[in-house]
């Protein structure tokens, strides 16, 4: 880059052309954006570490969009936190804590029914487990990598800006000398002045241009960089709902009767209840 | 017809044997007679019954019915008396089939009673359970004004020529029939001769009747205790306290005295194995359905407040390929399936659940109340067994222990069956939905996938491609932190004077080099232990946090005084390993390393891979015209090769560089001395 000319016209603060600021806000500016969000987004990842359901729908696709407002993980919200790993655990509470009810020693039939809901249950859990690992790998992990360079990014950009400042200040100087008289002494801190001023003019520019070539080029990778994540999240969706079909089909055949439909099986409950109701022993309100 | 009995013909009595004959012909007429008008009665009663039923409800409960009358429980007046029509109505027209069989119809009708015993049994008993509470709300009815005046109103519409002063005439007429199939039938009985295959059937259809009105009459029962019992009471602490009196006292501290008496085995407990198994299991469902109750509970919960958030319409940046699937998918899971789910959850599993919860509290409070009686039983019966009287009031408390017992060792393998059921069809149930949610995600996700560039690839090929590409990312970006990293701090434009590199050797020496930093901007302190600091100074870093645990301010060493500055007006500053801090260096000459100044524009030769040894480079701070053939002209920024620090007269103001080959004097102050950073230049991008 060569030497700006030093035009003496130049009006006294705009000494860098407008075009090249906001060319530069822009793209900061989106990379800020870009920062706030990946940032947001591995939060609430990390919120839901075991969740994978619940995970990854708040795991907003592009996590780099622009005001993206994510899908709270669960968690992020004042309930609870809730992960779908959570729902799994609680699901095989259910069965384990049938399990040990007495019931089961009384009653074979009824053990039969719970330890095939048991078994179904624990396989899922740690289908479900696996999910979260490979979760884990393949979108956290990343995404907490990408998020590791803006540090140094906004180190750079701080930089820039002192530099600015710096180069600010002795243009000023440099103004205000040649306002002055130019005779001897004068003309020399002149000198002086601009012999200062150069350097750091030009080490501005370096690094505006430094910048300018390298924030577009960062943001752009983004969608190479994430592509295999979400790419992983939706295979990894598919494997263990694929296994929890599978489970749940076996089991259903067992104790489910699957060929009931819901109008059915709502007229059967009624009938149970019915049928407990009429006893003088149960209470009726 | 007229039974013979022997008769022995008397010579002098052929007119008393005629007599005899008469009376005998005479009787058995008059008992034919009066057994048909005995069975004429029964029709034609029942079919006035049915006739008055009839009334009753199309007429007078309609009639009310349409009034809308808020305060008016046609359930609990009218209870099951549609059962009631329908049964009679058939039993009704089964005796009036009978009319057509001449001998045949008095075990038609034996047989039509046996027949329909059950049935009447079972709809006669839930109405006649519930007619005192009927009854009751006949009576409250009559207090309140304006609904007795509608009542009245619709009597005098509908059955004007009944003197029918309240609804009651009506409501007690079942009650009232069932009692008299008895005494009907054994009206009959009575009119029949004995020993006749019809008197056998007639007796053991009475026999029936009696029963059913026997059972009808112990479910009554049953229910009435049941009823009183099985309500878990919600009393305040006041409201107990209350309660409390002599006697309430008294009897709480017998049952407690002889339930310890249970325990320490002083007194034996009355064994009851059937009634005790069924209470262990009573419990055993009772438990499994509150544990299931519980968990399906917090399973929703989670479910619900995974559900909660909402996803939110976003600009994507990222238009199109996986990311954009992914969203899709999402979106739709979270709009349609899992509400979908949930729902189903709710109604085939969480409320009947609910319910079935609901229905444990009765007999948990009868079990709890019989075992209270069962003490105050056992108290009796000792003093029975001691006194061998019992007062009335004991011997109704002795009876409702019967009672309640009773009832239980009845109902409760029912209700333990039942609900069981009911358990493992909801269970079936949680097992299908997942199944179905299951699918659905998975259709849906499959859906997807298909378009993604590597949708057809084999799992563990895909899982390998993933990993090397998240590999080679992280590369990319490991380029990209160092491209940041390499925009260069400012250079220093000041020389360090003699007295600051001094400073800065004993800072070295006191902290190590890798704890210099330079002052880049003027640092004026604000607090108390604040420095205040020239642009340019050397400080050493003593601790990066202050305090208060601020990482923004720093403790350093400024060679002197201590304080803190703030972290970002500071830059690291590196010594080079072998570095003697000093501006003529005779080292520089040594050729063999030339270490390279990192002060370069962009234009300057790219492939400045830095040599990480960081050191000192002097240059031209600025330009300069050489006056005399023995100065030489500088460029600002070029670096030079100091021969000599000063002039052939020693003084210091000039000193001799090498520059380009070209060797001269040029003014000290004109040089810099600038330390080398790394690393050099930009890392090329990726």
């Amino acid at each position: 880059m060569s030497w700006i000319p030093f035009k003496i016209g130049q009006p006294k603060k705009q000494i860098v052309p407008k075009t090249v600021e906001r060319d530069f806000e822009r793209e900061y500016g989106k990379l800020q954006q870009l920062e706030e969000q990946t940032k947001k987004l591995q939060k609430d990842m990390k919120k839901s570490t075991d969740a994978d359901l619940g995970l990854l729908l708040c795991c907003p696709p592009g996590s780099t969009a622009r005001r993206w407002d994510l899908y709270e993980a669960a968690g992020s919200c004042n309930g609870p936190r809730v992960t779908r790993n959570a729902m799994s655990k609680a699901a095989v509470k259910i069965s384990s804590d049938l399990l040990s009810n007495p019931l089961c020693e009384q009653d074979a039939a009824f053990l039969g029914v719970v330890t095939a809901f048991d078994t179904a249950m624990r396989r899922m859990d740690s289908f479900n487990q696996e999910k979260v690992n490979q979760i884990q790998k393949t979108v956290i992990e990343p995404l907490k990598k990408f998020g590791s360079v803006f540090p140094s990014l906004n180190m750079a950009v701080k930089r820039r800006e002192q530099t600015l400042q710096e180069y600010r200040r002795l243009q000023a100087k440099v103004e205000k000398y040649e306002e002055k008289e130019r005779s001897g002494p004068g003309l020399a801190k002149l000198h002086q002045a601009r012999e200062e001023l150069r350097p750091v003019r030009a080490d501005f520019e370096a690094k505006n241009q430094q910048l300018l070539q390298e924030m577009p080029k960062f943001y752009s990778s983004r969608s190479d960089y994430f592509t295999p994540s979400f790419e992983a999240l939706l295979r990894a969706q598919v494997v263990f709902y694929s296994e929890m079909r599978s489970i749940f089909g076996d089991l259903t055949a067992q104790i489910g009767r699957a060929a009931l439909s819901d109008e059915l099986r709502e007229r059967e409950n009624e009938g149970r209840l019915g049928e407990l109701r009429a006893l003088s022993i149960v209470g009726d309100d | 017809m007229a039974s013979t009995h022997a008769e022995e013909p008397l010579a002098e009595d052929t007119a008393d044997h005629d007599a005899h004959i008469y009376e005998e012909v005479m009787l058995s007429e008059r008992m034919e007679h009066s057994q048909r008008l005995a069975v004429e009665e029964l029709i034609t009663t029942e079919a006035s019954y049915v006739h008055n039923l009839q009334l009753c409800l199309s007429d007078i409960r309609a009639h009310l019915q349409k009034k809308q009358l808020p305060g008016l429980d046609l359930e609990g007046l009218f209870s099951n008396i549609d059962d009631i029509l329908h049964v009679s109505r058939r039993f009704l027209r089964g005796l009036q089939d009978t009319a057509t069989q001449e001998h045949e119809q008095l075990l038609s009708i034996s047989t039509l009673f046996q027949e329909f015993k059950e049935e009447m049994e079972m709809v006669y008993k839930i109405y006649c359970a519930s007619y005192e509470h009927a009854l009751l709300l006949v009576e409250s009815y009559r207090k309140d004004p304006r609904l007795q005046e509608e009542i009245m109103d619709t009597l005098t519409a509908t059955v004007p020529h009944t003197s029918a002063s309240d609804l009651s005439f009506f409501l007690v007429m079942p009650v009232q029939r069932v009692t008299k199939y008895p005494l009907l039938l054994g009206k009959i009985l009575e009119n029949t001769p004995a020993n006749t295959s019809t008197h056998e059937a007639l007796a053991a259809a009475v026999r029936a009747m009696t029963q059913v009105n026997a059972n009808i009459n112990e479910y009554k029962r049953r229910r009435e205790v049941a009823t009183k019992y099985n309500k878990a009471e919600q009393l305040t602490l006041r409201d107990r306290f209350a309660r409390l009196n002599t006697h309430s006292i008294a009897k709480k501290t017998t049952r407690l005295s002889r339930l310890l008496m249970h325990e320490a085995g002083i007194v034996a407990k009355t064994e009851d194995k059937e009634y005790d198994e069924l209470e262990e299991k009573f419990q055993s469902v009772a438990s499994s359905v509150t544990a299931l109750k519980e968990n399906v509970a917090s399973y929703l919960q989670h479910l619900e407040a995974f559900l909660l958030p909402t996803p939110h319409r976003c600009e994507l940046q990222m238009e199109e390929g996986p990311a954009q699937q992914y969203r899709r998918f999402a979106e739709h899971l979270h709009r349609a399936v899992f509400p979908e789910f949930r729902r189903r959850l709710d109604r085939l599993v969480w409320k009947p659940l609910c319910r079935l919860a609901e229905m444990l509290v009765g007999p948990q409070q009868l079990v709890k109340k019989r075992l209270d009686k069962l003490l105050d039983y056992e108290e009796i019966q000792e003093r029975k067994s001691e006194t061998g009287s019992v007062t009335y009031d004991e011997e109704a408390a002795m009876n409702t222990y019967l009672a309640i017992n009773a009832l239980l060792v009845a109902e409760l393998p029912r209700f333990n069956q039942v609900a069981m059921q009911l358990l493992g069809q909801l269970l079936g149930s949680f097992s299908v939905l997942q199944q179905d949610l299951a699918t659905e995600v998975l259709h849906e996700a499959k859906k997807e996938v298909e378009q993604m560039p590597h949708g057809h690839m084999l799992l563990p090929a895909f899982w390998r491609m993933v990993e090397d590409t998240l590999q080679q990312s992280g590369v990319q970006l490991r380029t990209f932190i160092q491209a940041f990293e390499t925009v260069t701090p400012s250079p220093l434009l000041q020389p360090l004077n003699p007295a600051e590199e001094r400073k800065v050797l004993s800072l070295v020496s006191k902290h190590g080099p890798d704890k210099l930093y330079q002052v880049t901007s003027n640092v004026s302190g604000s607090k108390d232990m604040d420095l205040t600091l020239q642009r340019g100074q050397i400080v050493a870093l003593l601790q990066s946090v202050d305090t208060k645990g601020n990482t923004g301010r720093w403790l350093v060493d400024a060679g002197g005084p201590r304080g803190f500055v703030p972290a970002a007006k500071l830059q690291p500053y590196s010594l080079g390993p072998s570095q003697q801090p000093k501006m003529q260096m005779p080292a520089l000459e040594s050729g063999t390393e030339r270490r390279r100044h990192s002060y370069v524009s962009p234009e300057a030769p790219k492939p400045q891979v830095a040599t990480f040894t960081p050191a000192f480079q002097v240059v031209a701070g600025f330009s300069f015209t050489a006056r005399s053939p023995q100065e030489l002209s500088l460029q600002a920024g070029q670096p030079v090769v100091v021969l000599e620090p000063h002039d052939k007269k020693g003084s210091t103001e000039w000193s001799l560089v090498e520059v380009n080959g070209q060797r001269g004097y040029v003014p000290s102050s004109y040089l810099l001395t600038v330390p080398v950073q790394e690393p050099v230049g930009w890392s090329l991008p990726v």
